[in-house]
């Protein structure tokens, strides 16, 4: 039974590593569906007004702290299965962290480890990208309306802040991806996670204002795994 | 040979060496009159030599014989009849065209102190009062580390870090505050003489120590009598010194043997080492420590260890490595009360300053020559201890010896746990381009393309759009820096230091790296030579304020060319600490004045830097912007003036001031919280204020007065006071929490004096009719006789 066992989480270790080209289901992996869920009455969203470069970014910007859609649902929640491993995928296209209309688009982005990133300065006025982080340098450099992309890498799986001081309200965040599964919630709160090799699992969610959950999943080959998840504000 | 034998160049020589020695070989140098006063003894000495013998003079007289009357000396003659005339007459214009100086103060500084004071309703006799917290020997240790906590958070300011009597608000003040490591202070003097001075302050001080000069607080209302004798056991320690006694034989000793006496030269802040080629950054004079002995040796008699001195000029980092564990001991003695116990930033005193100590837990550091995001080097942490940041409270160490500030680079780096491990990656700075009409042209370019105003505002004065809304990664808010005060940049004034912030930023704050973002690398050096030329180079304070005559109506409008006519007086202000609300961090730091005057009306014209104008606002915690002059009510006899800070009870102060909601207006004032505005026909002073680009600058203008003797007068030739206040309400700046200056002189100049259109030619005309005279006569006896 034991070596039964150990093969078939080989067998789902192969899957995740070929996770990037197998489709859903195949060599025993499975995937983790569910919703992020907002509990309680969600909070009115906030308007923070514009008070320079009105030209460039407009004259009031709804802050994306925490965006609650019809049905509750959260969007920009980081959904992970705990302690997976291998490699994140390569992405197709390079990531893109664009900055047009002073925010930063999307609000999370999901990178992989060592991966480049081009941040894009469309806006024609000064951005400065201040990331805060602890693992990874913490950088802050500035770029002027004529610096339209800049390459930064990441080379250490981490959530980074990301803020431009010369906006304050710009805010931003770099998931920078220990391994393939991880995924952002859409409108509607609504994540897949594919390839997840089969068995019991921790998936964690994590969001920006109301922190972090865990929950148990077992994933079965060929079935999608439905979870929930309920955060309420702290 | 027979030249170095004539008296005549003997006596030339010797009074020129003599010259150059009181010149050039007394430091600090000797005041003028004193000079003359020697140059003049000299000059005897030499008369007397030459005039010894009969020969002697002859030799000596030969030579100016000779010239006046030989054939053979008649260019020699002609040139020096012009010349003498005309060195005379420059002579006499530098006098009749100097400035006016402020008349000399003596004063007594170590007073007799009263019999008794009266503390808190309590009399206590100052003869014979010993310190009762010394009695408590198994306590000592702890008195003198509550006094030290009650030092870093009331005195230090004014009288530094290192007890020098070198805080950071101390160049504001004249007399300067006391240094405690000067042996003619202190050590000296008996607890209870320290326990009176802190108790009393300025204003208990007798009259023949111009109390009203000194802006030492009276510290009765503020610190509790243990508090007092607390913190007189902390400057006993912490200088190594003893106070006087009574009985000479009972020695107590010190509770904590020490210690590293923090004497030394005051640095001068916004000065800057030179650096060296390329990006290494090198330090500037061979360090000097000086190292007391225990205090166990007689008082004033301290031997002084010379620290190891080795040369670091541009030898990079070849040193050994410093020792963690004895930089943790300094550490503890000279850091921890504003950097805490465990680096963090949080010691004692941090919740008081602005910029916050650095917390050094992160491993962020704003000065350095490392890449954005990178680690600084163990240089630039021994460059920051030496020389201190400029604008702050962290003053230079180069009081430590060398080998304590190495031990203390490797101890703070123990802070960031492993952070250190990686060899921080430095930054080059790219190749030097000297400041120039085209780089200032492409550095203005620049600092507009790159939108350095965002944060630092159109003209540099740190009023840019985002201002309001900077924070540091800690989350404090921070104030992006003054371009036009490069003697406040953190990091160093000159071109060099100003490109190397451009290149690595200052990580923790939002001031970014520019080295990817700038169209060519050379680029930072452009904008650093523009932002150098965005103000003053250094900043000289005025000791005086003259008042120009004028003639006609004076210009109401503050932004009128007249007024760019007039000479400026920079005077510096310092925050309000002994009444609440405090002020730690004041934000106007000094004011810029011109003043002239009428047949009719004195008017003064004030310009400080402030970032944003500002109405009183609850909501947002804001005030109005006010200034004000503080005059005394009554001048009284010679130079007694009232108390600096608004007056005293018995000695009223007049302020002409103005505010940004109520513009120009006048109030009587008898101490800070005792300011009553005038109201009606008693206000006699108007005027009118504009704001542009961080900067207001105001006209005041007032009938000079005379009529009624108790109202303010401004006669002609007399020595008057000013002192000068201001409040950013902006930065929450109002009532008592202000920035103020010490008392200066003002004095209204006669008018158009034409001394030194007339004096003079005069001289020359006299001068050359003297020299004919003389070598007339002496012809006309020699071919006579």
């Amino acid at each position: 039974m034991r070596q039964w066992l150990s093969v078939l989480c080989c067998l789902a270790l192969a899957a995740a590593v070929l996770g990037g080209t197998s489709q859903v289901g195949a060599q025993g992996g499975g995937s983790i569906v569910g919703e992020v869920k907002f509990s309680g009455t969600p909070p009115a969203p906030k308007v923070v007004k514009v008070n320079k470069d009105n030209q460039a970014c407009g004259d009031e910007k709804k802050s994306e702290e925490l965006v609650v859609g019809a049905n509750k649902g959260i969007k920009n929640a980081v959904v992970s299965v705990v302690g997976a491993k291998g490699p994140a995928p390569k992405p197709a296209q390079k990531p893109l962290l664009d900055q047009k209309g002073c925010q930063f688009q999307p609000h999370v982005l999901l990178l992989p480890a060592g991966a480049e990133v081009d941040i894009q300065n469309p806006d024609g006025v000064l951005h400065n990208i201040h990331t805060f982080s602890t693992a990874n340098p913490s950088i802050n450099k500035a770029q002027p309306k004529f610096k339209k992309v800049m390459t930064e890498k990441f080379e250490k799986p981490e959530i980074i802040k990301v803020q431009c001081d010369a906006h304050s309200w710009m805010l931003g965040w770099v998931v920078v991806q220990a391994h393939p599964h991880y995924a952002v919630t859409d409108e509607g709160g609504a994540f897949k996670l594919d390839n997840v090799p089969a068995g019991k699992h921790k998936v964690e969610v994590w969001h920006e204002t109301l922190g972090k959950m865990t929950q148990e999943v077992e994933v079965k080959a060929g079935a999608p795994a439905k979870v929930t998840f309920e955060l309420a504000k702290k | 040979m027979s030249v170095f034998r004539s008296k005549f160049f003997q006596a030339v020589l010797i009074l020129v060496v003599v010259f150059l020695l009181f010149r050039f070989g007394i430091r600090p140098a000797a005041p003028w009159s004193v000079f003359t006063l020697y140059m003049f003894v000299a000059l005897i000495a030499v008369l007397v030599y030459v005039s010894s013998n009969g020969d002697s003079w002859r030799s000596f007289v030969a030579p100016i014989r000779a010239t006046v009357l030989d054939d053979s000396k008649r260019p020699i003659r002609l040139v020096l009849m012009v010349l003498l005339p005309l060195l005379f007459g420059y002579y006499a214009y530098t006098q009749a065209a100097a400035r006016i100086e402020a008349p000399a103060e003596l004063r007594a500084i170590h007073p007799a102190p009263p019999a008794s004071i009266s503390f808190r309703g309590k009399t206590l006799d100052v003869q014979g009062l010993e310190n009762p917290l010394r009695k408590d020997a198994p306590n000592l240790k702890k008195y003198v580390a509550e006094g030290a906590v009650i030092y870093i958070k009331n005195c230090m300011y004014c009288h530094g870090d290192n007890l020098d009597g070198n805080g950071h608000f101390a160049h504001v003040f004249n007399p300067p505050p006391a240094n405690f490591t000067d042996p003619g202070t202190i050590a000296m003097l008996q607890e209870a003489f320290l326990f009176w001075r802190i108790a009393k302050g300025g204003p208990g001080l007798p009259k023949e120590s111009t109390p009203w000069n000194s802006v030492m607080p009276a510290w009765e209302d503020r610190l509790s009598e243990e508090d007092i004798w607390k913190v007189i056991m902390y400057l006993y320690d912490a200088t190594g010194y003893q106070p006087r006694r009574w009985e000479s034989h009972a020695a107590v000793p010190s509770p904590l043997t020490l210690t590293l006496s923090p004497r030394g030269e005051r640095e001068m802040r916004g000065s800057s080492p030179p650096a060296a080629e390329g990006e290494k950054f090198a330090f500037s004079s061979p360090p000097q420590g000086e190292k007391s002995v225990p205090s166990s040796l007689p008082q004033g008699e301290r031997t002084q260890v010379r620290g190891s001195g080795a040369s670091l000029v541009s030898a990079a980092w070849a040193q050994p490595a410093g020792d963690p564990a004895k930089g943790k001991a300094i550490y503890e003695q000279k850091c921890l009360l504003c950097h805490g116990e465990k680096g963090d930033g949080n010691g004692p005193a941090a919740p008081l300053l602005d910029p916050r100590p650095r917390d050094f837990t992160k491993g962020k550091y704003k000065i350095r020559t490392s890449a954005s995001g990178r680690l600084p080097t163990d240089a630039d942490l021994f460059r920051i201890i030496a020389e201190g940041m400029p604008g702050t409270s962290m003053p230079g160490w180069k009081v430590l010896p060398e080998k304590d500030r190495r031990d203390l680079v490797a101890y703070l780096k123990t802070f960031a746990g492993d952070a250190f491990k990686e060899a921080p990656k430095v930054s080059d700075l790219p190749k030097e381009v000297a400041s120039s009409k085209e780089s200032l042209a492409r550095g203005k370019e620049m600092f507009e393309a790159i939108e350095c105003n965002k944060c630092h505002g159109n003209a540099g004065r740190g009023d840019g759009p985002s201002m309001p809304e900077l924070k540091d990664d800690w989350g404090n808010p921070v104030r992006p820096a003054n371009l036009t005060k490069s003697w406040t940049f953190r990091g160093g004034a000159s071109a060099r230091e100003v490109a190397a912030r451009l290149v690595t930023g200052l990580m923790g704050t939002p001031m970014p790296s520019f080295i990817d973002s700038v169209e060519k690398p050379e680029d930072v050096w452009h904008v650093a030579n523009y932002v150098k030329s965005l103000g003053p180079e250094k900043m000289d304070f005025a000791t005086i304020l003259p008042v120009r005559a004028v003639q006609g109506e004076i210009p109401d409008d503050p932004a009128a060319k007249f007024w760019e006519g007039q000479p400026p007086h920079h005077f510096p202000l310092a925050g309000q600490v002994i009444a609440d609300p405090r002020n730690f961090n004041p934000s106007v730091d000094m004011v810029t004045v011109r003043a002239v005057y009428s047949e009719s009306e004195i008017a003064f014209h004030v310009t400080w830097d402030d970032p944003t104008p500002s109405k009183p606002d609850p909501k947002a915690k804001t005030f109005a912007d006010q200034v004000a002059l503080q005059f005394a009510t009554r001048p009284g006899e010679g130079n007694e003036r009232p108390y600096v800070l608004a007056g005293d009870g018995s000695n009223p102060v007049t302020l002409l001031r103005w505010s940004s909601e109520g513009g120009v207006g006048e109030a009587s004032a008898t101490g800070i919280a005792k300011i009553t505005p005038r109201t009606g026909e008693a206000v006699k002073a108007k005027g009118k204020a504009v704001f542009a680009d961080g900067q207001y600058r105001l006209v005041i203008k007032r009938p000079r007065g005379g009529a009624d003797p108790n109202d303010l007068a401004f006669p002609v030739g007399r020595f008057l006071s000013v002192a000068f206040m201001a409040w950013d309400g902006g930065a929450g700046e109002g009532g008592a929490k202000m920035s103020f200056s010490s008392w200066y002189y003002l004095r209204l100049e006669e008018p158009g004096s034409n001394k030194p259109y007339i004096i003079p030619p005069l001289v020359v005309l006299v001068t050359a009719a003297l020299e004919l005279l003389v070598i007339r006569g002496a012809r006309r006896r020699t071919h006579g006789g």
